[in-house]
């Protein structure tokens, strides 16, 4: 078995006076897709912006692809790409731009820029508002700029936190094909959302955060076992 | 470096789409040559202005025609001293033996009135003891034992228009390479935040430092725009308008001191608004903390106004803002450049553009920037 794309082993983290983690441990494959569960607050979207590098553990370590977070950030972000459900976007640029201007602070080589910006277009059906400027694009629109901009890198590892929750229902779907289509390219594809049906459908894996500690991890249907769903077995899990 | 390039380029991009930044430019421009048309009116107007005397008693004969051609119109009042409050700018009780004046120090118009009437009555003093000692046959030029003959060093009139320019000057660069770049540094912080672009930024792999330092410098050459475009514009503006009653224009050594202030004082100004607008939420919090920013730039810029020969020793060019207003008011008004007082001028700008940049780098990479956000 090919060792795993993200690797977290007892990984602590406070902010502020709250303690967000509690030691959690968990891994998330290439080829699957690896969904981070759990109620708001319980420390899903902490642990993503460790693994992004974004912030530093307090302890435990974090790998993605063989490099430590601390050790190697920049390597780290080369590898990662994060569509969140803020969609902000540059407003006075347009949508190619604001797609070219992450590509070129990705490394994306000059002679490879516009070939991989043209292909994300086209990927994500973008051709008929790529010269169009941010600000007067739809919430779907700018939900597909933000996308772009996270793969245009081509990355190996793509995380999505709570990436549908300002989203309409047609614009939620095409985002959960895309993470399908990802995971058939043999991405690890790290879902975090607190909407249990949607893991349900789409995971490969699961691990269920609450209160900064893992309550539950493994198959999807293992973690359901004979509840009717995961709703039910989450609730089961914490008590309530 | 790639980043700081590609960041730079996308910042500048931003600003020249940004039309606040663009306004602010542009009225700056236009604003400072209709402040000077202003000026320039308003000090023709006192300078050609008729003032009124408000008199009682027989005036002395001849007089009348030395104060009409001064410009001081006479009108017989009642009372001088009840006149002078209001009615008249001055009021003159002429008596047999002496002339009381009453004036109003309060009232412009009556110090300058009272200037006036003080050189015409010395005028016609000088005159009526010369003829009286020329009728007894001495020699008037006993009344004037020291002839004075004055040698200016340079014209007058030029002199008084670089007094002029080296106080709007300062104060106009000063101004508008804080506040050209304002717009820009907030939108370029306070505003990543506002919009929810700044995770997606720092993100990517490009070193943080980078980022900041393109951000930086895409604000530092619009404030020198903006800075330019208002001198420039009003330095073609001084080529149209008569001022102090000559043209004023500057020299070739006060525009490069300029420029290179301008530069020093942009990277500093740049960093800090950023490092203002990094601690924001939004841009409207990033404006109030922004806003004590003008008192403290303008204080140094004002100090020229209220002490004109403020002539300071070398530590005093070691406090920013007032060193550059004091090196670029030298080279204005001397033509020349104090050496050690230029260098250290740099080196404290440096250094303050440096405390600056490490201070805006420092909360540009904090993670409570992330968390609270």
């Amino acid at each position: 078995m090919s060792p795993a794309a993200v690797k977290i082993e007892r990984l602590e983290k406070t902010l502020g006076k709250n303690k967000v983690l509690r030691g959690i441990s968990l891994e998330a494959n290439s080829g699957e897709i690896f969904g981070l569960l759990g109620p708001n607050g319980a420390g899903k979207t902490t642990t993503l912006r460790i693994i992004s590098t974004l912030l530093a553990p307090d302890a435990g370590s974090v790998e993605v692809l063989g490099f430590d977070t601390r050790a190697a950030p920049e390597e780290v972000r080369r590898r990662v790409g994060v569509v969140t459900a803020d969609i902000g976007v540059y407003p006075r640029l347009s949508a190619r731009e604001n797609i070219r201007y992450f590509a070129e602070l990705s490394g994306v080589l000059d002679g490879e820029l516009e070939r991989r910006v043209d292909a994300v277009l086209t990927r994500l059906d973008m051709a008929s508002f790529a010269n169009q400027r941010a600000e007067s694009l739809s919430s779907g629109q700018k939900q597909k700029v933000a996308i772009a901009r996270a793969i245009v890198h081509d990355p190996e590892v793509l995380m999505f936190d709570e990436p549908t929750s300002n989203l309409d229902v047609l614009a939620s779907r095409e985002i959960r094909g895309f993470m399908v289509e990802s995971r058939g390219r043999g991405k690890c594809v790290i879902f975090s959302t607190h909407v249990l049906h949607d893991a349900e459908r789409l995971c490969d894996r699961i691990t269920i955060l609450h209160e900064g500690s893992v309550v539950a991890t493994g198959l999807t249907a293992e973690v359901r076992g004979a509840h009717r769903d995961l709703e039910d077995a989450f609730l089961e899990l914490v008590d309530k | 470096m790639k980043a700081l390039g590609i960041v730079f380029r996308k910042e500048l991009r931003e600003i020249v789409r940004d039309r606040r930044t663009l306004m602010a430019i542009a009225l700056a421009a236009l604003a400072t040559p209709l402040v000077l048309i202003v000026i320039s009116q308003v000090s023709t107007k006192t300078a050609t202005q008729t003032y009124t005397i408000g008199y009682s008693g027989q005036i002395p004969t001849g007089l009348d025609i030395l104060l009409s051609a001064t410009g001081l119109k006479l009108e017989v009042v009642a009372d001088p001293a009840a006149a002078a409050k209001q009615q008249v700018d001055l009021g003159v009780a002429f008596l047999p033996a002496e002339i009381d004046e009453y004036y109003d120090p309060t009232r412009q118009s009556a110090q300058i009135a009272d200037t006036r009437l003080q050189t015409v009555l010395g005028q016609y003093n000088a005159a009526k003891a010369a003829s009286a000692l020329q009728q007894k046959g001495i020699d008037p030029g006993l009344l004037n034992p020291l002839p004075q003959k004055i040698h200016p060093l340079s014209s007058p009139a030029k002199a008084a228009g670089n007094a002029f320019l080296s106080f709007f000057l300062p104060y106009i660069l000063i101004t508008m390479v804080l506040t050209g770049g304002l717009s820009a540094a907030l939108d370029s912080s306070a505003g990543e935040r506002e919009r929810k672009t700044l995770e997606s930024l720092l993100l990517t792999p490009a070193p943080r430092s980078r980022i900041l330092l393109g951000k930086i410098l895409a604000i530092s050459l619009i404030s020198l725009v903006a800075a330019v475009a208002a001198i420039g514009s009003m330095l073609l503006a001084l080529t149209q308008i008569p001022l102090l009653g000559s043209r004023v224009s500057l020299s070739p050594l006060a525009a490069v001191v300029m420029v290179w202030l301008a530069i020093l004082l942009a990277g500093s100004f740049s960093s800090l608004t950023l490092a203002l607008g990094t601690l924001a939420k939004n841009f409207r919090q990033g404006q109030a903390y922004a806003t004590p920013l003008y008192f403290i730039t303008i204080f140094p810029a004002s100090i020229i106004l209220f002490i004109p020969d403020f002539n300071p020793n070398l530590a005093y060019y070691l406090i920013p803002i007032l060193n550059a207003v004091l090196v670029l008011r030298d080279a204005i008004v001397h033509d020349s450049v104090a050496w050690p007082a230029l260098a250290v001028t740099t080196a404290s700008l440096i250094a303050t553009g440096l405390i600056c940049w490490f201070t805006a780098l420092r909360l540009f990479t904090r993670e409570a920037l992330l968390v609270r956000s």
